[in-house]
């Protein structure tokens, strides 16, 4: 595996990225599945488009959202209502259209995909089969016919199939554009708003989630890669990754698989813990009462090159919010902390966790540099997968060779805290 | 005030024949807690915070049990949903018939190391100024009449504000000073965890400052001039007292905006840390400039302005927007520093309600040290504050408030959530 450096050095020659044409307001285009109420592509848009909250005023961003592509348009789209509301923003029926806005050649300076939501097909291993990797080639097609290339957004995983991934990442740095993707996790609000210290020696780490396999087990992992890709080293890759679900996950934790003061610890910093008892607000469950609230518990465990043991828990029914746990050379008490998402509807109107998510993507499409590394999420996109082949193969480990993902962290997280 | 001082008064206090605070459990062991509340049932204030020293907590990532014991109970009034006695019954303490009984756990001295008095929920008449006439002045005199009568004097910690009467509130810390034990007062907002966790610096110099809150009055307009009491204080020269209040409401609140009685910047900034913007975003979930769009305008119905302006000739404003938001949210100008400082006061989903878990930690801290975390000085301003408001919007005009020279420093130390 190159370093990060060399394949930067060595995409320099091919590089087609044309320099953002001074004083001028970047053009952006979006790329998406569908478009409704608290869908991905409605937090993307609406923040380039309306403008939201940052650093204590209404930020607009410094840039236009002129073209739109939306895959799947049903009863309850608001891409036609966006629109007419801001005629500036024009819908276009294909890919390439969207980025050549009509014409022939590439026409705007930023691209975002948000291939999340809509309704597609489930593999047998029910990997929803989002069109991220399908939504990629078309705009690099546009790239190449055009002679040009400019920054890329994807929302979350690359895709849900390894390979596709990884030729998406590949062709990134062949190309030479800048690329970010993932979730917000990495950037959200953090309770408390601590950053694992640069160079930290890491004995073990774990998340705390909920949700389910092949959607927020891929949160859950973000959440535990953005702080242990600081550690000593950086980030090695991954040898290794074993599942565990039902009684499967209660045994490992009977046989002390993953630590028990690190999953009280991570729990602790739950602001959704269920309460176990009738008539008490917030109490610990015991385990026997964890065994009763929750709903088809899914750990997966997974090793580092370098030795450390990671292991994320999806526990629905316990906890509804992303919680991490390390054990750190050096502290006797657990580095804890959770990456708070201030979820509608229930708890909020404005899914604002999306807020430092677009900040970071401007910032890459004003200066064509990626704010934190495009390895991070190729390395959980590939751990996803890998946990839901190992539930696939009846729980088996899964070597993960193809995981020798090396890279150093940026020294800033750009976690929200401003 | 920190241990070592506070020690040494006691001490002092002690030797001039006033009560000494001492505590009954031997070090080491479980520290006794008396609790006296209105009303205990589910998700009353009483069973959140009572519970945590039953049940534990969280605090800085691990599930914290106070070395403290429940000993003993006084339950105003028992409504349907009562816990009282199941508490009791489960963790092994008694309910009294008298507050009297509860301290001295039903023989004839102080029997507990601590008082939890928590007087908020329950059925009680309102006065004139739409105040909610919860006991707790009287629930605190009784605590002292015993303090008093046995010659030794605990903690208190007092839920909320002290009263609804400034003269009630003044008297309760009066009597705190002249039997020596430290109070603790006040609710969750100013020390849960805030979005972002800023923290105005000791000593800066505050320009302009201003509260968004929600929420009925007089419950919900104390919470918001408490989170904004909590930063303002931190000012050159620490709090000094407030002159003059006055409360406005309906389009009058509008129309001083725009003479620049407050300051819009400020109400955009602090809206802009909300994650609950109403009307459009309920409706298909977009963001929102509120104030911008002119969406606010339509959204409030009855917004009210509580402003208040300090001797040292701070100004600051609190405004009620019931319908545009869900939070509370805090911006304000400080001299010297870039932008706004806005911040929100991060009232976490019920039923954890985590924020009283930080609460909690403060009062156990209390209970441990005898030193209380932060000055019940700001309970009082801010009790006097509210009333005054209230008054001044049933009078119709400003209301001088000489009576109102409560004069604090903040605590060098944040204590807010942060860890």
């Amino acid at each position: 595996m190159l370093t990060r450096r060399q394949v930067l050095a060595a995409a320099l020659p091919l590089a087609l990225q044309t320099p953002l044409r001074a004083q001028q307001r970047p053009k952006i285009a979006c790329v998406s599945t569908v478009f409704f109420k608290y869908s991905h592509t409605q937090h993307f848009v609406d923040r380039f488009l309306e403008g939201y909250g940052w650093n204590g005023t209404h930020h607009k961003p410094p840039m236009d959202l002129v073209s739109l592509y939306v895959n799947q348009v049903g009863e309850s789209d608001l891409s036609a209502d966006r629109g007419r509301r801001h005629p500036s923003m024009k819908i276009y029926p294909t890919i390439a259209e969207a980025l050549t806005l009509g014409g022939s050649k590439l026409a705007v300076d930023g691209v975002l995909l948000i291939g999340e939501h809509g309704r597609y097909e489930r593999n047998e291993k029910r990997q929803t089969k989002y069109p991220r990797y399908e939504f990629f080639q078309e705009i690099v097609k546009v790239f190449r016919s055009s002679g040009r290339t400019v920054p890329l957004f994807n929302d979350k995983h690359l895709s849900w199939n390894w390979e596709w991934a990884k030729q998406m990442y590949d062709t990134s740095r062949e190309m030479g554009f800048p690329f970010m993707a993932g979730s917000s996790l990495p950037v959200t609000w953090r309770t408390p708003s601590v950053e694992m210290p640069l160079g930290s020696k890491i004995r073990e780490a774990l998340s705390v989630a909920y949700g389910g396999v092949d959607s927020y087990d891929f949160h859950a992992l973000e959440t535990i890669q953005c702080m242990v890709e600081r550690r000593a080293g950086g980030e090695s890759g991954v040898k290794w990754v074993k599942a565990y679900r039902g009684d499967n996950f209660w045994k490992a934790y009977d046989d002390g698989i993953w630590s028990h003061k690190l999953m009280n610890a991570a729990l602790s910093r739950s602001h959704t813990l269920t309460p176990s008892r009738e008539g008490f607000n917030n109490d610990f469950p015991t385990l026997e009462a964890m065994k009763r609230l929750v709903q088809r518990p899914v750990a997966y465990q997974y090793e580092h090159a370098d030795g450390l043991k990671c292991t994320m828990l999806l526990m629905q029914g316990l906890v509804e919010d992303f919680n991490f746990a390390a054990d750190i050379d050096g502290h006797s008490a657990p580095f804890s902390t959770q990456m708070y998402l201030p979820m509608p509807p229930g708890r909020t109107t404005l899914a604002n966790f999306f807020s430092p998510l677009v900040n970071n993507i401007e910032k890459m499409f004003l200066t064509g540099k990626e704010t934190y590394p495009l390895e991070r999420t190729l390395l959980t996109t590939g751990l996803t997968a890998a946990g839901v082949e190992s539930l696939y193969r009846e729980e088996a480990r899964y070597d993960t060779p193809h995981l020798a993902i090396k890279y150093k962290p940026t020294r800033d997280s750009h976690f929200w805290r401003t | 005030m920190n241990r070592r001082t506070f020690l040494s008064l006691a001490a002092a206090a002690s030797v001039a024949g006033l009560l000494p605070t001492s505590a009954l459990a031997a070090p080491g062991e479980p520290k006794r807690i008396a609790v006296v509340c209105t009303i205990w049932k589910y998700l009353s204030h009483a069973q959140h915070i009572g519970d945590r020293f039953l049940v534990g907590y969280p605090h800085a990532g691990v599930w914290r049990k106070p070395n403290m014991k429940i000993v003993s109970l006084y339950v105003d009034q028992r409504p349907e949903g009562d816990q009282s006695e199941a508490r009791a019954k489960e963790f092994g303490f008694k309910v009294y018939p008298t507050i009297a009984e509860t301290l001295r756990c039903g023989g004839d001295k102080l029997a507990c190391d601590a008082v939890l008095v928590i007087g908020e929920h329950g059925e009680y008449p309102d006065n004139d100024l739409g105040q909610k006439l919860y006991p707790r002045y009287e629930f605190f005199k009784e605590c002292v009449k015993v303090f008093e009568a046995d010659g030794r004097s605990v903690p208190v910690y007092n839920d909320k504000n002290l009263s609804y009467s400034f003269e009630k509130a003044k008297e309760m810390v009066a009597d705190s000073k002249r039997l020596s034990f430290p109070v603790l007062a006040g609710s969750s907002l100013p020390v849960t965890w805030r979005l972002p966790d800023i923290e105005l610096p000791l000593g800066c110099e505050i320009e302009d400052a201003l509260m968004v809150g929600v929420g009925g009055s007089d419950a919900m307009d104390y919470h918001a001039l408490e989170a904004m009491q909590c930063m303002i204080e931190r000012r050159k020269g620490g709090e000094t007292g407030i002159k003059k209040v006055e409360m406005i409401e309906g389009d009058a609140v509008w129309k001083a905006g725009e003479k620049g009685r407050w300051s819009k910047d400020l109400l955009v900034s602090a809206l802009s840390r909300s994650d609950s913007p109403l009307g459009l975003t309920v409706e298909d979930g977009r963001t929102q400039d509120l104030v911008g769009t002119g969406e606010l305008y339509k959204l409030v119905k009855n917004p009210a302005a509580y402003f208040i302006e300090h001797n040292d000739g701070l100004k600051t404003t609190l405004l009620m927007v019931n319908g545009a938001v869900r939070d509370y949210l805090f911006s304000s100008r400080v001299k010297g520093m870039a932008g706004l400082q806005a911040t929100q006061f991060f009232l976490s989903p019920t039923p954890n309600v985590t924020y009283s878990a930080c609460l909690v930690n403060g009062i156990e801290r209390m209970f441990e040290t005898g030193v209380a975390p932060y000055p019940v000085e700001r309970t009082l301003i801010v009790s006097g504050a509210l009333e005054a408001c209230l008054k001044a919007k049933k009078q119709g005009s400003a209301l001088e408030t000489p009576y109102l020279k409560v004069v604090y420093k903040a605590p060098a130390e944040s204590s807010y959530c942060r860890a």
